[in-house]
């Protein structure tokens, strides 16, 4: 199997219906691990995510989800489970039938239908429920028997529109350490998601979008880095941050520096990070007290706020 | 003891009245109906069989001038401008109402209820009934402006034209047209909406209303053949309303039923489709 | 194809077919398909109802002739026909309305193996339904016969190859119109439209040219059909005279067409988006 057969690669893809735009230009390379689309509303998640599913076509450009193009639904949802945002169902279909009968689709036996949809089923808590129908399920039930839908077969590839979505906290903690261990095992997890700091703990990468261009991709303290034109914050935690301060400024890397309103810490925006924590190091080693340091805007959040706006719009 | 600052006011500014509420509902939907160049197009071409009636009025009431225009003999109009014409324009523009209804109609309250959208409605101040209502008054008013509307400008053209003995003398035909239109429109906006609320499916509540014409016409032409009847005729719905326009266009042809009968089971049609959406147009639904 | 496959998609066209068919069947709002096919069955009960109450005497000749009547003006042109919107329009558009046709998109299925499964899930219903609707409508109509009279009927008049006959015709009606509807629910948003086209089209079939006359459903069944039935209306003058089609052209013919149908179907489902903004 070569690398490209491992990844889910986008070549030029853009998307139009009619004259509006979906995505456009798109190139991208997803590796194994959680990785998420992040992007205001309209921004083209979605439709990224139907276009790698099959569910739409590229107006030009291709797609290939470990080796295989969306347009071959036989091979590809062999390995890929796909968690829709659609909050809809076949009608009077009870939270067991919705698993296990799209599970015969798959070409299983009676019998190895009924185990996958149980376990399925065990992995979301939703056992109880399994023989009422999924109309009378609440918002966070739905949401949970579409994840046992998703995750069934097993998947290799799996594609997640805003999962997260009316979960309880304690759902919702026990769902993202399951997409955790999914990654972990190996599996390519997409998420799409509008919670920021959590898509901040469990991502290992992120596409950053807005209005249909991918506006920036990789790990997030990578991304964070080239963003130049914002300058690292570092938080330094220490008892007299003005003599810190006058230390520092000694650095050329450094741009502002600004004391914390408790006067117990000093904000620091650097041009040049790795070369200020050398700095920092020395200092310390000069007998300068240091509590904490701890980068201040090097998350999710932060990239967002400055690549997209605080109103969402584009760059 | 917690301290909160009473800076909300609730909105306390001026209200539309109560009875204009539902206006909001044919209002919408105008502007979603007619970005279809489809349905924009059909009701254009509704005004079509208006202005041919209306060319044939001028003819008929200017036959002996054009005549002489021809340098024809004759002068005698072929054709007569009574209430078997107007029942003719009410037949072809309940034709075109019943296509325009089955286009709209089927839509107006499925799609509500589909998208569970009904307490969006019912969670202001806003009635079933006053929903209801609107949603008939999108089908009644569209309705209206091809059916008696033109009708009684025609009438008004030929009065204007024969005088103002003519308009006393044959008053009844306008109020035949006005009655006559009203009631095809209230059959057809009920089973449409009672059919959009049963089905809950645009395309089935479509095809049931086509269904429950011309189905319940054919399966009424068997009932007569099979068993060797008349009253099969009841359950044609275009026959009865026929048989209501030939009473009130005073036509002396008879009918296999007799009006009072047709004015019955219109009745019970009417029952049946506001019983319907009575039980249907509720904000809660209970899955079993 | 390999045999593996070929195991995969007869497995996997059942398990669409078992869904759908259960949904096709219990329905709540596919009631009125089931009135539908109950009409027929209540007329002819009904007459022998009134033949048994009023003593009149059974005439087979005149009783199969109004069932020839029946069978062909109400039965396959209406009952059949708006059967078969219901249920063949109801398979994609109606999921699509629904916003679950996604589900099946996101099985390991080849599109044309859906199509595949959830047509014959269709065909399987409607011939169900209206097949045994026709068989009852039959059942009814001889009813008020002596048994006795209706066996030698049956087993020497030829009885029960027109019986053979019309639930044949019954499930080609529902083979043929499937096709058609089906393909429409792809062609347009709202296919209520061509089917009142298709329906004029149809019921205008003993008016037309004979040329124009051969391309409709209707004409090839009405060829198929064990005794003509005489056309009872106001402008029967106007009706034109056809040669009927030999069943030997009439059955390939109407399964031609329906093949074709469901060829564009299945190049128009190869290209399905699922875009529920849309509908």
């Amino acid at each position: 199997m070569s690398n490209k057969d491992r990844q889910i690669t986008f070549e030029n893809v853009s998307k139009f219906y009619g004259e509006v735009l979906g995505v456009n230009r798109v190139n991208l390379t997803i590796p194994p691990g959680i990785t998420s689309l992040v992007g205001p509303n309209g921004s083209g998640k979605t439709t990224l995510m139907n276009l790698m599913t099959g569910l739409l076509c590229p107006t030009q450009g291709t797609i290939r989800v470990l080796g295989v193009p969306p347009d071959q639904p036989e091979a590809l949802f062999r390995f890929l489970g796909y968690c829709t945002q659609y909050d809809s169902f076949p009608r009077g279909i009870t939270g067991y039938q919705f698993v296990h009968s799209y599970l015969r689709l798959h070409g299983k036996t009676d019998s190895e239908a009924r185990d996958l949809t149980q376990h399925a089923l065990e992995r979301v808590r939703l056992t109880d429920a399994a023989d009422r129908k999924v109309a009378g399920y609440s918002k966070g039930m739905r949401q949970r028997i579409k994840l046992a839908q998703a995750i069934s077969h097993w998947p290799l590839v799996l594609v997640l529109d805003e999962p997260l979505n009316g979960l309880d906290p304690l759902v919702r903690a026990e769902t993202i350490a399951l997409f955790r261990s999914l990654a972990e095992e190996g599996v390519h997890v997409i998420i799409s998601s509008h919670i920021l700091h959590e898509v901040d703990a469990i991502s290992d990468q992120v596409i950053l979008l807005s209005s249909g261009y991918v506006v920036a991709e990789g790990q997030i303290h990578g991304v964070r880095t080239e963003v130049e034109e914002h300058p690292m914050q570092i938080l330094i935690r220490c008892e007299r941050p003005g003599r810190l301060a006058s230390r520092i400024f000694e650095q050329s890397s450094v741009v502002e520096a600004r004391v914390h309103a408790d006067g117990k810490g000093l904000l620091v925006r650097t041009r040049d990070p790795d070369e200020f924590y050398l700095a920092l190091n020395r200092l310390v080693l000069d007998g300068v007290d240091l509590e904490s340091v701890a980068p201040a805007d090097d998350d999710v959040h932060s990239v967002y706020q400055y690549l997209i706006g605080p109103d969402g719009g584009s760059i | 003891m917690a301290v909160y600052k009473r800076s909300y006011h609730g909105y306390d500014g001026p209200q539309t009245s109560e009875w204009s509420r539902f206006a909001i509902i044919p209002r919408y939907a105008y502007r979603g109906l007619f970005q279809s160049k489809i349905m924009t197009a059909f009701f254009v071409l509704c005004f079509v069989p208006p202005m041919i009636f209306l060319s044939l009025i001028y003819v008929a009431d200017n036959f002996a001038s054009l005549a002489q225009l021809v340098q024809a003999n004759r002068v005698g109009s072929p054709i007569t401008i009574d209430g078997k014409f107007f029942l003719n324009f009410l037949n072809f523009q309940a034709g075109l109402a019943f296509i325009l209804t089955a286009f709209v109609g089927p839509s107006l309250v499925s799609s509500d209820l589909t998208n569970r959208a009904l307490p969006l409605y019912l969670s202001r101040p806003f009635s079933r009934a006053e929903y209801v209502v609107g949603k008939m008054a999108v089908l009644i008013m569209l309705l209206s402006l091809i059916t008696w509307v033109p009708g009684l400008i025609l009438f008004l053209v030929h009065s204007s034209l024969m005088g103002w003995t003519w308009s006393i003398d044959n008053a009844w035909i306008a109020w035949a047209i006005f009655v006559g239109a009203v009631i095809w429109i209230l059959i057809i906006a009920l089973l449409a909406l009672a059919l959009s609320a049963w089905i809950k499916w645009r395309i089935a509540a479509g095809a049931l209303l086509l269904a429950v014409f011309f189905v319940a016409a054919g399966f009424g032409e068997a009932i007569n053949a099979v068993l060797d009847v008349h009253w099969g005729k009841l359950i044609n719905l275009m026959y009865l309303l026929e048989t209501i326009w030939r009473q009130l266009f005073r036509l002396e042809e008879g009918s296999d039923i007799t009006a009072a009968s047709a004015w019955i089971v219109l009745g019970l049609i009417c029952w049946a489709c506001l019983a319907l959406l009575g039980r249907k147009v509720r904000a809660v639904e209970v899955v079993r | 194809m390999n045999s593996d496959s070929g195991n995969l998609w007869r497995e996997q066209v059942m398990a669409i077919m078992r869904l759908e068919i259960k949904k096709n069947f219990l329905a709540r709002r596919g009631l009125w398909i089931y009135l539908l096919a109950l009409a027929p069955v209540l007329l002819f009960a009904g007459h022998s109802f009134e033949r048994l109450r009023h003593g009149r005497v059974c005439d087979l000749g005149q009783d199969n002739l109004i069932f020839a009547t029946v069978f062909q003006f109400f039965f396959l042109r209406l009952a059949v026909f708006f059967g078969c919107v219901g249920v063949f329009m109801n398979l994609f558009r109606g999921e699509m309305l629904e916003k679950s046709l996604h589900y099946y998109l996101l099985t390991p299925v080849r599109r044309e193996v859906l199509l595949a499964g959830k047509y014959l899930s269709g065909v399987v219903t409607t011939v169900v339904i209206f097949g045994t609707s026709a068989a009852l409508s039959l059942a009814g109509l001889y009813w008020h016969i002596h048994p006795q009279v209706v066996r030698q009927y049956l087993l020497e008049g030829g009885g029960l190859e027109h019986v053979a006959a019309y639930l044949g015709i019954t499930a080609l009606a529902c083979i043929g119109y499937g096709g058609v509807f089906l393909l429409m629910s792809f062609l347009f948003n709202n296919p209520m439209i061509p089917a009142a086209i298709v329906l004029v089209w149809e019921g205008l079939n003993p008016f037309l040219p004979a040329a124009l006359k051969k391309i409709s459903v209707i004409f090839y069944l009405q060829s198929l059909c064990p005794l003509e039935a005489p056309l009872r209306s106001k402008w029967a003058f106007l009706a034109i005279n056809a040669n009927a089609t030999p069943p030997y052209l009439a059955v390939p013919g109407l399964l031609l067409v329906t093949l074709a149908g469901l060829y564009l179907a299945a190049r128009k489902v190869r290209k399905l988006e699922i875009n529920y903004g849309a509908e």
